[in-house]
C-alpha cells in the first residue's frame, strides 16, 4: 500500500474527533523546527467549515474494541492501514515546513492491547521530537487502560492530552461502548490533572462527546461537563452531533445530523466557562432541553426578564456580560471606558456591541431605547427570533416596473 | 487651498513630520507618501526635516500599547491612515495616560479598528501562506494581502522556520522578504533575480489528499467555511486553488 492510501485511510478514520485547537502552549524553537503560538492558528478550513489545524490522523485504525458507533469496530469490514514512525515523522515535518499545519493530532485504533498501542505513540512522537528535532504543537490520545508510567512519558513528549469521554452517561456507554470503561477515562484525567506542569501536558486536556447517539437530555450533557471542567480542570470539551456511520439495532437512525443541537451546546459551554454562568440558570428538570431558536443566553435573559435592564454605566462586570449582545471583550471595554466618559448608545455602536440585540436589555443614563411598556417577553422573544432567523421575515416583492 | 503635506514613504518619517505639524500648531488637510498625485485644490507641501530616531517614543509618551496601534495603522491600507495616526498624536497630548481608552473620539475608535483589521490578516496569513520549495531547498511563498503584513509575517517565521532559508513574497507592493537563518531583510523585488523551480510535488498532492479526505460530507457547510477562508486568498493556497481548477 502506498503512502496516499494509507492517509487516505488513516485521515478519514479520524475525522470524526472534533478537537483541533492549538492553542494554549508556548513551546518555543530550540534550535529545530517548529514552535507553538499561545493563541492557537487555524491553517486551513475543511468542506465543512471546521478548521485544520493539525495533521489529524490515527497510527492504526485496526482496533480490538467493537464500539457500535465507531467506523473502526472490528465488525466493521473496512481497509485497514498502519503508519510505521517514520513516516509519521516525514509527513508532519514535509507539512510544517510548508506551512500547511500547525503540529500534529496522532490517535489510534486498540492493537494487541492498551499498553502495546501506547508504546508505539510514544515511539512515534519521541523519533519527532529528539530525532527530528520538532517544536510544533502535538496532541495525543491517551489510550484508556494503559499503565500510569507509560501516560507520564507521553505528557512530557506532548503539548495536550485527551481521552474521550464518548458518551455523557453510564448506562450509554454501557449500551454503545460495552468494551469501554468510564473509570479508565476519568483514571486518565485525574492523572493529567494531578501532573499537570509547565513540561508536563502544558495546552492541558480535553475531552468528547457524542451528541445525540443515546437519548440523553441536554441538562444531562451539560450537568456533565460543567462536572468534568471543575474536577479535572478540562480545556475543553468537545461536542460532536452524531453522524450515522454503522448500522446497527441499538444506535438511532438520523437523516441530519444534529447540528443546531451542538451549536446550543457549543454556546451554553462557552457561557459556563467565560460568563460565570451555571447549568442551573440554563436548564432545570421542567425544561431538560435547549431552545433550538434563540440562544442560551437571550432565553436566559428573557426568562429573567426582572433583572433588566442593566445600567450600562454603573452595572458590574458580571451583569453586562448576561446581557445578550455583550461578549468579554465589550464587557471589559465598557468597563475600562466608563471612567473617562459617560457612555452613550452611540458610543456602544463604536464600542463593538451588537446594539440589535442588546438594546432591548439595557439603558444608557437611564434612559431606555423604547417605550418602557415594550419591555415584555413576547415582544422581545420574537424581535430576536426574527432577527437571528431572517428567512422567516415576510418578504417584500420589489415592485417591477414591466409588469 | 487644501494643504497636503508629504513625507518620504517610512513611518520614522512620518512621524517626524507630525512632530513638527504639532509643535508649530500647523493643521494639514491631509498628510501623504511621495505617490501622491495632487488635484487642482490640493497645495502640495514637501518639507526636508530630518528624522529624528526617537520621535516615536516622544510622540507617544513611551506608551508601547500606541506604539504598536500607530505602528499597525501605518502597515494598513487605509485612505486617510496618515491623518488618523496625526489626530492621534494630537489627542494623545490631551488624554496623556487615557488615550486609548477614549472609545468616544472618532480617531481612536478607527485606529483600534484598523490597527484589529491588521493584525486579524496578519494572523489569518500565519496559517494560510504556503510555501513551495524551490530546487535549491529554500522555501517560497506568495502572499496578495489588503494590508502590508510582511515585516509582521517575517518575525514569525523567523521564530519558526529558523534552520530554513525563505522568501515571502508581496507581488502587489513589490517587496520581498529575504531570510539567511539569521535575519531577514525586506527588500524591493527589483533587486532580486528568482529562479522559481519548485521541486516534486509529492508532499503538495499528499496535503490536498489530506485536505479532501478530513472533510465530513454530511456536514458539508460552504458558508461557513467562506466566512472563515475568505475567498480572496484562495489563490495563494495550495487545496483551493487546486480545487478550484479541478472543478472549472
Amino acid at each position: 500500500m502506498d503512502i496516499k492510501e494509507k492517509l487516505k485511510i488513516l485521515a478519514d478514520s479520524a475525522k470524526y474527533d472534533a478537537s483541533c485547537s492549538s492553542s494554549g502552549s508556548t513551546r518555543s524553537n530550540k534550535n529545530g523546527l517548529g514552535n507553538a503560538s499561545y493563541s492557537g492558528i487555524c491553517h486551513s478550513f475543511a468542506s465543512d467549515g471546521r478548521c485544520i489545524s493539525l495533521l489529524k490522523i490515527l497510527l492504526t485504525n485496526c482496533c480490538i474494541f467493537d464500539c457500535k458507533y465507531c467506523l473502526n469496530r472490528k465488525s466493521n469490514n473496512i481497509k485497514r492501514a498502519m503508519f510505521t514512525p517514520e513516516e509519521i515523522c516525514a509527513i508532519t515535518i514535509n507539512f510544517y515546513r510548508r506551512n500547511y499545519i500547525e503540529g500534529l493530532f496522532l490517535s489510534s485504533g486498540i492493537l494487541k492491547n492498551p499498553d502495546y498501542t501506547m508504546e508505539l505513540l510514544i515511539k512515534t512522537i519521541e523519533l519527532l521530537r529528539y530525532k527530528y528535532h520538532f517544536n510544533g504543537y502535538i496532541h495525543a490520545k491517551a489510550i484508556p487502560g494503559a499503565s500510569p508510567y507509560l501516560l507520564k512519558k507521553l505528557g512530557h513528549l506532548v503539548d495536550r492530552l485527551s481521552a474521550n469521554i464518548e458518551l455523557p452517561t453510564q448506562e450509554g456507554l454501557k449500551l454503545l461502548a460495552p468494551n469501554k470503561n468510564s473509570d479508565n477515562v476519568t483514571k486518565i484525567m485525574q492523572y493529567v490533572k494531578d501532573n499537570h506542569s509547565k513540561s508536563y501536558v502544558p495546552a492541558g486536556q480535553s475531552t468528547q462527546m457524542v451528541i445525540g447517539a443515546t437519548n440523553e437530555t441536554d441538562l444531562n450533557i451539560m450537568a456533565k461537563s460543567s462536572d468534568m471542567y471543575q474536577k479535572y480542570h478540562l480545556k475543553r470539551v468537545f461536542y460532536s452531533a452524531y453522524i450515522p456511520v454503522n448500522k446497527d439495532k441499538l444506535l438511532p437512525s438520523l437523516l441530519t445530523p444534529p447540528l443546531k443541537r451542538e451549536n446550543r451546546l457549543y454556546q451554553a459551554d462557552w457561557l459556563l466557562r467565560y460568563y460565570n454562568f451555571k447549568v442551573t440558570d440554563l436548564l432545570d428538570e421542567a425544561s431538560p432541553n435547549f431552545n433550538l431558536l434563540i440562544d442560551p443566553k437571550a432565553d436566559y435573559a428573557l426568562r429573567h426578564l426582572e433583572e433588566f435592564p442593566k445600567e450600562i454605566n454603573t452595572a458590574s462586570y458580571y451583569d453586562l456580560l448576561k446581557v445578550p449582545g455583550i461578549g468579554v471583550t465589550s464587557a471589559k471595554r465598557i468597563i475600562k471606558s466608563r471612567k473617562y466618559f459617560k457612555i452613550t448608545f452611540n458610543d456602544l455602536k463604536k464600542m463593538g456591541i451588537v446594539i440589535k440585540r442588546a438594546k432591548y436589555f439595557i439603558t444608557c443614563n437611564n434612559r431606555y431605547c423604547m417605550d418602557l411598556s415594550l419591555l415584555n417577553k413576547k415582544f422581545i422573544e420574537s424581535n430576536l427570533v426574527l432577527a437571528q432567523h431572517k428567512d422567516l421575515k415576510p418578504k417584500l416583492n420589489q415592485l417591477s416596473l414591466f409588469s | 487651498m487644501n494643504q497636503v503635506y508629504i513625507y518620504k514613504d517610512t513611518l520614522e518619517d512620518l512621524l517626524t513630520l507630525i512632530a513638527f505639524l504639532l509643535k508649530n500648531k500647523l493643521k494639514p488637510s491631509n498628510i501623504k507618501d511621495t505617490r501622491f498625485s495632487p488635484s487642482l485644490l490640493d497645495e502640495v507641501v514637501t518639507l526636508n526635516l530630518k528624522p529624528n530616531p526617537q520621535v516615536f517614543s516622544k510622540l507617544t509618551l513611551g506608551n508601547t500599547n500606541l506604539m504598536k496601534i500607530i505602528y499597525y495603522v501605518y502597515l494598513s491600507s487605509h485612505e486617510y491612515k496618515e491623518l488618523i495616526i496625526y489626530y492621534l498624536c494630537l489627542n494623545t497630548q490631551k488624554y496623556p495616560s487615557t488615550i486609548l481608552n477614549m472609545y468616544n473620539l472618532k480617531c481612536v475608535n478607527l485606529a483600534l479598528k484598523i490597527s484589529h483589521q491588521v493584525s486579524n490578516e496578519a494572523h489569518k496569513l500565519k496559517g494560510f501562506i504556503r510555501f513551495q520549495e524551490l530546487t535549491n531547498n529554500c522555501l517560497y511563498a506568495k502572499i496578495t494581502p489588503t494590508n502590508n503584513c510582511l515585516e509582521i509575517l517575517s518575525n514569525h517565521f523567523k521564530k519558526r522556520l529558523k534552520n530554513e532559508y525563505w522568501l515571502i513574497h508581496d507581488p502587489n507592493r513589490g517587496i520581498i522578504s529575504i531570510y539567511d537563518k539569521k535575519n531577514y531583510y525586506i527588500i524591493s523585488e527589483q533587486n532580486l533575480k528568482l529562479n522559481l523551480e519548485t521541486k516534486d510535488t509529492k508532499y503538495e498532492d499528499l496535503w490536498c489528499t489530506f485536505y479532501d479526505t478530513i472533510g465530513i460530507k454530511e456536514r458539508r457547510n460552504d458558508r461557513c467555511r467562506m466566512n472563515f477562508m475568505p475567498k480572496k486568498y484562495w489563490k495563494n493556497i495550495l487545496e483551493m486553488s487546486r480545487n478550484n481548477e479541478k472543478s472549472n
